[in-house]
């Protein structure tokens, strides 16, 4: 069977984007298979078709995989994997009724929404704060004791700065 | 009753209110989404996403009560409190009715 890998970045804000990636490739004839880390996503040759495809980021269902699994496969969903706290479910366009998706108020979507920020936050303060302490001490330490000069401060906060340009990559992907 | 329930479920999201009102009796998720897909002649489905995560939510906040697994499917009921929101909805849609009808 004929496979393939690409690379392709995806933030927390373009989870659309990635639905209509899968089902562009579906339809081009490249089955998903699934996400590895790294975001590098599998896919194997198959005869092209619509299937639709679909995220749920519910941490709580996780936890129960199996009445979570087994609430969307008897709605005619096909689990794939969970990747980040993101679940994938796919259901081919034939079998589903006009644009079917798994959520089907505006409330539920702004829902998922708001647990994807929440937990997305809540590790960002954390990480921030466990980086925050330490670099501070640093940065003083090395001013006062070691008499640098301005050029050198500056580099270490170029340092720190960099530190959270990377946090924040993190937080969004 | 909270004040905060009452202001989150009331009004109550066509799913939120189909949940209540089938867990009259006790019932699991598909099981309230095949009832509701009879009850209004297919017009009304409800998703699953939507549905695991209202059904989780109502039993955090009281509304409705775990009863027993089976095959993997919770079972869950109303409960006293989920009766009380249902019925301030349902005098709230009443009204809505009423007015619609005096004035149309």
């Amino acid at each position: 069977m004929e496979t393939k890998k690409a690379f392709k970045l995806f933030t927390i804000f373009q989870y659309k984007e990635e639905q209509d990636y899968l089902r562009k490739m579906h339809q081009s004839g490249w089955k998903f298979i699934k996400v590895s880390k790294l975001s590098v996503y599998h896919f194997e040759k198959c005869i092209p078709e619509d299937v639709i495809y679909q995220l749920d980021y519910n941490r709580d269902g996780i936890k129960n995989i199996d009445e979570y699994v087994k609430m969307f496969n008897d709605c005619g969903w096909e689990y794939l994997q969970c990747y980040t706290g993101y679940s994938y479910f796919r259901k081919s366009a034939a079998e589903a009724t006009g644009t079917e998706e798994i959520f089907c108020d505006n409330d539920s979507r702004l829902q998922m929404w708001v647990r994807v920020l929440k937990r997305r936050l809540s590790l960002l303060a954390i990480l921030l704060l466990c980086l925050y302490v330490p670099l501070c001490i640093i940065v003083s330490l090395l001013i006062n004791s070691l008499a640098l000069g301005t050029c050198m401060a500056a580099v270490i906060l170029g340092i720190v700065f960099l530190f959270y340009v990377i946090t924040f990559i993190w937080f969004v992907i | 009753m909270d004040r905060h329930l009452k202001k989150v479920y009331v009004p109550m999201t066509e799913t939120a209110f189909y949940i209540l009102l089938c867990l009259k009796k006790p019932n699991h998720g598909y099981g309230i989404v095949q009832t509701v897909e009879k009850m209004t002649d297919g017009e009304v489905r409800l998703a699953p996403g939507t549905m695991y995560g209202s059904l989780s939510k109502m039993e955090k906040d009281g509304l409705i009560q775990f009863i027993k697994e089976e095959d993997k499917r919770k079972i869950y009921q109303i409960t006293n409190l989920g009766s009380e929101i249902l019925q301030i909805e349902l005098k709230r849609i009443e009204r809505l009715y009423r007015n619609s009808q005096e004035e149309l």
